[in-house]
């Protein structure tokens, strides 16, 4: 007989319980993500910022353990610090994606980290850079982590193109958060974004009240009473004794 | 090595552990007496290793980002100076203090566990200086 195993099924929930995304646009990156941090099915933190600096203009967005990921993203930001020092320049958003790669990958058996790197940096631009869980390094125009991230892959890759600008980055950004965080448990809250460009960063907030509204549900049972009456008057049951 | 570990690895499943050695590495019949097996296959507790390896995990840590920041010189330098100011021309006496690497380890400025407990075993008189001197000798 087959048990279900509830410590297994909420695992789940407690490791990846978000939803992150990080977009290129011409002039800059657009990161983003939901607020919510569980221990089990309590909401540790509703107003958590995954959107984490570790240097002027680069920005991660951490998924998985959050203990894992703050201990990586310190000493990344620690590492980074040091270059800057010695080199005299802002690292490139390769540079601090590497650190994170080689983190993940040498630590893979004690880890439970997903993280996106993005920013910009003025050898190539914007650029987005993905490592999850296994330690790998992918860049891509786009991406998204976290357990709600399976929900949106099929929105993002159908509404997304190449050549948006700001504010049309903004606006996916916004609306594939806003889907993945009402069908995944694990991820609520507010929407926090950075848009980074080569002159500022700016935070961008949208309350829990102020989401997105998409198709919400509608019960279906119940409904058209009047028709369903006088079909249950007219028929008699027959019963046999 | 080359690892960015954060935190000690989990040791390996089965050990032996070698507090009777001599100095060729095997066990010290002699002073000891025979073999026990029992003696030497221990299993390792995973908090106990992690606990004893933390420090150097973490010294390790910052060492390799430093010969990825600066270059190999970088920890080559940092391991020379406190190797140079570890070589302690004084006999094994007992009350053993070495400010110079404290200062260079960076715990010069805190107070902790070791800086004021002494195990009991440490607290007696050395009786046997000639094994403590071929200790010192053979590092």
């Amino acid at each position: 007989m087959e048990t279900i195993d509830i410590a297994r099924l909420k695992s789940g929930e407690v490791n990846l319980g978000t939803s992150i995304m990080a977009v290129q646009f011409d002039g800059g990156v657009v990161v983003g993500a939901d607020s919510r941090t569980t221990t089990g099915s309590y909401i540790a933190n509703r107003v958590t910022d995954k959107l984490t600096h570790v240097h002027d203009r680069i920005y991660c967005c951490r998924s998985g353990s959050a203990a894992d990921t703050q201990a990586i993203a310190d000493i990344v930001h620690y590492y980074l610090q040091i270059h800057t020092q010695t080199t005299g320049s802002a690292p490139s958003v390769h540079t601090a994606a590497t650190m994170f790669q080689k983190l993940c990958y040498d630590n893979k058996d004690a880890l439970s980290a997903g993280i996106i790197v993005a920013g910009w940096d003025k050898e190539v631009g914007p650029s987005v850079y993905n490592i999850p869980l296994g330690g790998g390094l992918f860049r891509q125009p786009w991406a998204i982590g976290g357990s709600g991230s399976t929900y949106v892959y099929g929105y993002c890759d159908a509404t997304y193109k190449e050549g948006w600008g700001r504010d049309e980055t903004v606006e996916f950004v916004k609306n594939t958060l806003a889907l993945a965080m009402s069908r995944d448990g694990s991820s609520g809250g507010v929407i926090r974004m950075c848009v980074i460009t080569e002159d500022k960063v700016e935070r961008l907030f949208i309350p829990g009240d102020q989401l997105p509204k998409f198709w919400q549900g509608k019960e279906v049972l119940g409904t058209d009473i009047k028709k369903d009456a006088d079909l249950a008057a007219a028929v008699a049951m027959a019963v046999d004794a | 090595m080359d690892s960015m570990r954060i935190v000690p690895a989990r040791g390996s499943k089965a050990a032996t552990t070698q507090d009777t050695s001599n100095s060729f590495g095997l066990h010290d019949t002699l002073q000891y007496g025979p073999r026990s097996l029992a003696a030497e296959v221990v299993k390792t507790s995973n908090v106990k290793d992690r606990l004893e390896n933390w420090e150097a995990t973490q010294d390790n840590l910052k060492l390799q980002m430093h010969r990825q920041a600066f270059g190999l010189h970088m920890p080559m330098r940092i391991l020379m100076e406190r190797k140079l100011v570890s070589q302690n021309p004084h006999m094994p006496a007992l009350p053993q203090s070495n400010l110079h690497l404290d200062i260079l380890m960076g715990r010069d400025e805190t107070l902790d566990c070791p800086d004021f407990m002494v195990p009991v075993s440490e607290m007696r008189q050395p009786l046997d200086i000639h094994a403590d001197m071929e200790k010192k000798l053979r590092m």
